[in-house]
């Protein structure tokens, strides 16, 4: 599903990730893992193609992406779904819209987009917040909306840039609950994270980067 | 493909940003008025300088010994020319009565003269259409062939200076629409760049969640088609505005204006010239920005 071969990228001659290769396989949740700076939001954005490798071949769900052409870019973010570390929601839009976006980008009908919203909504515990504006939501809340707008549209792959950092344990444990509920219907799950509690005898995979380099695999 | 997200999503901006988009729309509107009071002056200079054509005509000098047949040999032959409409044979003393006519009360200059030292003449008249230099010079060419043809005169300088008021209004006309079209392109084009510039977070955002560049730039391109149009209808109200407010008032008291032509048909595509013209703007700047 995702398999990155000698991929190198670098930022103003700083090297970002040093030769890194590592394959995961369909229906897995992986976590990466590091000190912050050690490659892991470079990672993701190489996946989503926010970013292009200096040299290496990416495939994603059998796209060779290093050299994609760039109007075929969106329909392979089409398979992902993205859990932003800044969020990224749209201020001037209600919770509902900013949910909503992601599957009218897709060409949604409006009726299934509504019902799709929705469950997505009931599915975070925030049906109540659908009229609401990303600003009047605490952080756990804003949290949530970006999940559910990563999730409303199925995706295949879910990649996740530090879900829980901004939250309380409680939140973060709901956060972590609502991805192995993804991971249960079969989706390919990437959470990078520096918090050791998250995947802690949780028996999944871990790639440790460190310094732009892949450090170490194991098993939580 | 115009969704009705993308419409929503393109009035959702207009109503935003609804001062910058006004100044726009006035600034079209301000200029499709400028271009459609020019193409007013110059449809009326036309009419009035197609009119001039109908009072021309050319002579053809003959030899004053010519038998009948040859008479109508050379009118045959000069009506054979398809820009040719009549030919009128004028006998010396038809010629010098109509001198005299001419000159009403100021016969008495021709007292002196024993012998009526005017030619026989031929007086052609040409089509409407075909009223030019080139037309006359060819004529003029063939009837100087003929046997028993002396001299054609045809003013040369009037067709010379028709054709250079016409040209010269033309020129003059085409400058003012490319240049003033250019304009309003340009003020489509930077209202759009400064829309873009302005949501290019949300943009960002809407990439990043799978949008198509279709996707992002309809909007913009029906906000281009809102305000070219926009600008467009209000021009068209200002031109019937002018029209009824200015020429006909002026009309009633100096008779010049009532002979002004308002040709209300020709200005009633103003509104989808101002689209095309928006959309024209809003299609370049999307094509040089990047993202």
């Amino acid at each position: 599903m995702i398999h990155f071969q000698n991929v190198t990228k670098e930022f103003d001659n700083q090297t970002a990730l040093r030769d890194i290769s590592f394959s995961i396989e369909k229906g897995q949740m992986v976590f990466v893992t590091g000190p912050s700076g050690s490659g892991k939001t470079t990672l993701l954005k190489l996946i989503y193609l926010a970013e292009r490798p200096d040299s290496g071949e990416i495939i994603i769900d059998e796209w060779e992406t290093a050299r994609i052409k760039e109007s075929l870019i969106p329909f392979v973010r089409r398979n992902i779904g993205i859990v932003f570390q800044d969020f990224r929601l749209l201020e001037n839009r209600t919770v509902f819209e900013n949910i909503a976006l992601a599957l009218r980008i897709r060409g949604i009908s409006e009726k299934e987009t509504k019902t799709r919203t929705y469950d997505a909504l009931k599915t975070v515990n925030l049906r109540h917040k659908s009229d609401s504006y990303p600003k009047t939501l605490s952080g756990g809340e804003q949290q949530r909306v970006v999940i559910a707008r990563a999730i409303v549209t199925e995706p295949v792959i879910l990649l996740a840039d530090e879900p829980t950092g901004n939250l309380d344990p409680d939140t973060a444990e709901g956060v972590m609950k609502t991805f192995k509920n993804v991971h249960a219907k079969g989706t390919t799950i990437l959470v990078a994270t520096h918090n050791r509690e998250l995947y802690r005898n949780t028996g999944k995979r871990i790639l440790r980067l460190d310094s732009g380099n892949l450090a170490g695999e194991e098993i939580a | 493909m115009i969704t009705p997200y993308a419409l929503k999503l393109a009035v959702q901006s207009l109503l935003k940003e609804k001062w910058i988009n006004l100044l726009s729309v006035m600034t079209i509107a301000a200029g499709l008025l400028i271009i459609s009071v020019s193409f007013f002056a110059l449809y009326n200079i036309d009419i009035a300088t197609k009119k001039l054509p109908e009072k021309f005509s050319m002579t053809v000098y003959l030899d004053n010994s010519l038998q009948k047949e040859r008479l109508d040999s050379i009118t045959d032959a000069l009506r054979k020319n398809r820009a040719v409409l009549s030919v009128r044979y004028i006998s010396k003393d038809e010629a010098m009565k109509e001198l005299k006519s001419y000159l009403k009360n100021s016969d008495y200059i021709l007292e002196g003269l024993e012998d009526n030292p005017l030619p026989d003449s031929m007086e052609i008249k040409l089509r409407k259409d075909d009223v030019g230099q080139e037309t006359a010079q060819q004529i003029a060419r063939e009837a100087l062939q003929l046997k028993g043809v002396t001299e054609v005169d045809y003013g040369e300088k009037f067709l010379s200076t028709l054709t250079a008021i016409k040209k010269g209004f033309k020129v003059i006309g085409l400058a003012f629409v490319v240049v003033l079209s250019t304009g309003i392109i340009f003020v489509c084009y930077s209202t759009v760049k400064i829309l873009f510039y302005r949501r290019s977070e949300e943009i960002e955002t809407f990439k990043l969640l799978g949008a198509t560049k279709g996707f992002i730039r309809t909007p913009f391109l029906i906000e281009g088609a809102v305000i070219g149009t926009a600008g467009g209808l209000l021009s068209l109200v200002g031109c019937f505005s002018l029209y009824y407010t200015v020429f006909l008032r002026l009309g009633s008291n100096m008779p010049l204006f009532k002979a002004i032509l308002f040709p209300a048909n020709l200005f009633l595509p103003l509104p989808v010239i101002g689209m095309l013209l928006g959309i024209t703007g809003a299609a370049i700047a999307l094509g040089r920005l990047r993202y």
